[in-house]
């Protein structure tokens, strides 16, 4: 009979973006020898972050390598943050394929990375109320969440003083504040817009500056922000919250943070005996070795989807259909926010005003819909985002005429234009699947996904209101040339807050995971990444995530000590 | 302190943070310089021949010309051209680029019996214009995609390569470079007040 090794570590976080760093924070904080696998390469911020970059120094201008785009990221390019710069920050599409059904188009953003998409996110972060923890219940969609705001309450506190989050205290019920840092300044048309707004629609339709992982005062080590604008393309002053900008040094500092790039975790192994995972199986991306891991407890914070896949990629003979799946939810319930529906107008005033500086915020209008009153046409609601600004030459390139008077028009700023973009709350549904695909294989050979998506009646509904809504408002500010956007729902997938593909609940049956993300099925197994999300609430997603990612740390910390997992 | 060990030493874990004790015009300066050019050298062509090199060169000129601010030879727009022609387009539309300014030619050969550079600026701008008018037909007739006509290449190319020059943004925009401020009120033209 052989004796047992003792596990290589205490804990294994798989990922390394925004919630495998408050993993890893959290967890080596709490005295456990922690290793943080990532799929991709390290990041250095001296080498790899470029946001001073000027145009004149690329290549493309900014337009980014066409060819090399065409060829290797045909998917990656539709993400807002993707450009000539940020590109390096986006996986390779062929040496990562996926399929969807010829109807279906998905946009899957992955970031393989140390830091993975918490170095490209948009920042937003806005906390959920009981508004959305109980509306699973009340409508009887989905399964109803196994916690309420005041479980995650004290853990979104705990996040958003370590990241540090600047807004304003707005005092609404269903949009609770936060520990802010001083709010950005609202430009002279959206501070008008929001003073017309409030005369017309009282506390109903609120317009408040954007609530931001961006530092507007020195916070923890870090420093405030210099607005010079394009974050995405990464922070040496670490003034927005990304892990590499702040959680891994954390979790280095204490000395017990193991960090292994280039790992691509192919599957979580399982002892049978025990009904307990046992770590780990890593390919390595450089050399294609495969080798084992061990710990004590695992957490996948790898992505939404990117968590299903090894868990269907990791088949035992007690779970044929996947660890942690005797639910057969994992890869279900996939949920979005549908975008793409809103307005804009032009406002004559303020000719002779125009913003200095690249503010990397806009304005935010929190869900109004279904919140006091009812809706005729669907459930749940939406937010706006957005911004008023001034068109420089960008928008006179392709003007009439040559010349001087050509060049005196490249000159000109165009008229204000207040732009609301809505971001809608996606329901829940089993169909909206993500499978293992029978056949294709990403460039390691393991097994990827086929991902069948789309959105429902109820968000088609929601999108179509989002035009009519932002037009009254504009037309109660006084806008003129009202238009609304003409685009048509978003692709799923594109908005990049895919989640709910392994759902908490409060029964195993209906749910992979409870109230703690801890999998029903193998207690020693934690899911905090988008993955775990029963609702999609309308409120950009992350700040959520990484709440229940550290409240998960601590009671599986306390689990360990009691002896339980 | 050498300036790259300097930076080495700001960006070690332990440094970073004394980041937080400098003013924003600092912390600019210190990110601009960590991200010094990466493209040097004198410019290599390889879409346009030397002919083809002066005939862009003037017509860009034509279409942003120097005043009290620099125009298009000022910003080098033909480099930034010949790159998009080289590595950018599709080889259709490099082609259809290229086959422009032969047209350009033919037609100033045609009613002026001479090349395009050989031209006077009269000339040149008369030609350039009606090039220019027929883009716009061309677009109020139909939806016709931005880059149906080789002109409108030439013309977008031009407007965009200027616009995103040092020499334009630093002075003919003032865009460059950055503050380090957001000020969501300022006045027109924006006058730039070091350090706010």
């Amino acid at each position: 009979m052989s004796v047992r090794r003792a596990p290589d570590y205490d804990a294994i976080v798989v990922g390394s973006g925004m919630t495998g760093g408050w993993a890893a924070k959290e967890l080596t904080e709490l005295g456990l020898r922690t290793l943080v696998l990532d799929a991709g390469r390290p990041i250095s911020p001296r080498e790899d972050f470029r946001e001073h970059v000027p145009p004149w120094e690329m290549p493309f201008r900014g337009l980014g390598d066409r060819r090399a785009v065409e060829a290797r990221q045909r998917v990656q390019r539709n993400s807002v943050s993707f450009d000539e710069l940020s590109h390096q920050f986006w996986v390779d599409d062929i040496e990562n394929p996926y399929s969807t059904p010829a109807d279906k188009a998905f946009h899957w953003f992955r970031a393989r990375q140390v830091g993975g998409k918490s170095i490209i996110w948009g920042r937003q972060v806005y906390r959920w109320s009981d508004l959305d923890f109980e509306a699973n219940l009340r409508d009887g969609i989905g399964v109803d969440w196994p916690i309420r705001y005041n479980d995650i309450a004290p853990w979104y506190d705990r996040v958003e003083r370590f990241i540090g989050v600047s807004g304003q205290v707005e005092e609404l019920a269903h949009l609770p504040d936060g520990p802010f840092l001083p709010p950005m300044a609202m430009n002279c048309v959206e501070e008008h817009v929001r003073d017309r707004m409030a005369a017309r629609f009282g506390r109903d339709r609120v317009l408040t500056i954007g609530r931001v992982a961006v530092l507007t005062a020195r916070h923890n080590g870090r420093a405030a922000c210099h607005y010079c604008g394009p974050c995405h393309r990464g922070c040496v002053t670490r003034s927005y919250f990304s892990s590499i900008n702040a959680t891994l040094p954390a979790a280095e500092a204490t000395g017990r943070l193991t960090l292994k790039p280039y790992s691509i975790v192919r599957s979580v192994t399982f002892d049978e005996r025990t009904n307990r995972v046992s770590g780990v199986r890593v390919v390595n991306a450089q050399t294609r070795e495969t080798r084992e891991y061990t710990a004590r407890v695992v957490f996948l914070c790898a992505s939404a989807l990117e968590s299903a896949r090894i868990l269907l990629n990791s088949v035992t003979s007690r779970y044929p259909t996947g660890l942690a799946n005797s639910s057969d939810q994992v890869g279900r319930n996939i949920m979005d926010h549908i975008k793409w529906g809103g307005a804009s107008g032009t406002f004559e005033h303020w000719s002779d005003r125009r913003t200095t500086g690249a503010r990397p915020n806009g304005i935010y209008v929190p869900r109004f819909r279904n919140v006091g009153s009812r809706h005729p046409d669907f459930i749940r609601g939406y937010g706006f985002q957005g911004g008023a600004s001034r068109a420089g030459w960008q928008a006179a390139v392709r003007a009439a005429g040559i010349g001087l008077a050509f060049k005196e028009r490249l000159t000109q700023l165009g008229p204000w234009t207040m732009n609301f973009g809505g971001f809608g709350e996606m329901l829940p549904r089993p169909e909206n699947r993500a499978t293992l695909h029978p056949t294709l294989v990403d460039a390691w050979g393991i097994p990827t996904l086929h991902i069948a998506c789309a959105w429902s009646d109820n968000e088609l509904a929601m999108h179509r209101d989002m035009n009519a809504s932002a037009s009254e408002i504009l037309e109660a500010a006084g806008a003129r040339d009202i238009r609304p956007d003409a685009r048509g729902p978003s692709t799923p997938g594109n908005t990049n807050h895919e989640m709910g593909t392994a759902r908490m609940g409060r029964d195993p049956k209906t749910s992979v995971l409870n109230g703690w993300n801890q999998a029903w099925d193998v207690p020693n197994l934690f899911i905090t990444d988008g993955a775990c999300m029963a609702s999609s609430a309308n409120q950009n997603p992350s700040l959520t995530y990484m709440a229940l990612t550290a409240r998960a740390c601590h009671y599986a910390v306390e689990a360990l000590k009691r002896g339980d997992i | 302190m050498e300036r790259r060990e300097l930076i080495r030493w700001l960006m070690a874990t332990a440094g970073l943070s004394c980041l937080e004790g400098l003013s924003p015009d600092e912390v600019l300066a210190f990110g601009t310089d960590l991200h010094r050019p990466s493209i040097q050298g004198a410019p290599r062509f390889r879409a346009l021949d030397a002919h083809a090199q002066r005939t862009v060169t003037i017509a860009a000129e034509r279409i942003i010309p120097a005043s009290d601010t620099p125009g298009a030879t000022d910003a080098r727009v033909v480099s930034f051209i010949d790159r998009v022609l080289a590595d950018w387009y599709t080889p259709q539309e490099r082609d259809r680029f290229l086959a422009g300014l032969r047209e350009l030619d033919a037609r100033c050969r045609a009613s002026r019996g001479r090349d395009f550079v050989e031209c006077d600026v009269g000339d040149q701008n008369a030609i350039l214009t009606a090039f220019d008018d027929e883009v716009t037909a061309l677009r109020r007739s139909r939806d016709a995609a931005p880059n149906e006509h080789w002109f409108a290449m030439l013309k977008y190319l031009t407007a965009f390569g200027y616009c995103t020059s040092e020499v334009a943004m630093r002075q003919t925009f003032g865009d460059w470079p950055r503050p380090t401020r957001y000020d969501g009120c300022a006045s027109v033209p924006f006058t730039r007040t070091r350090g706010g």
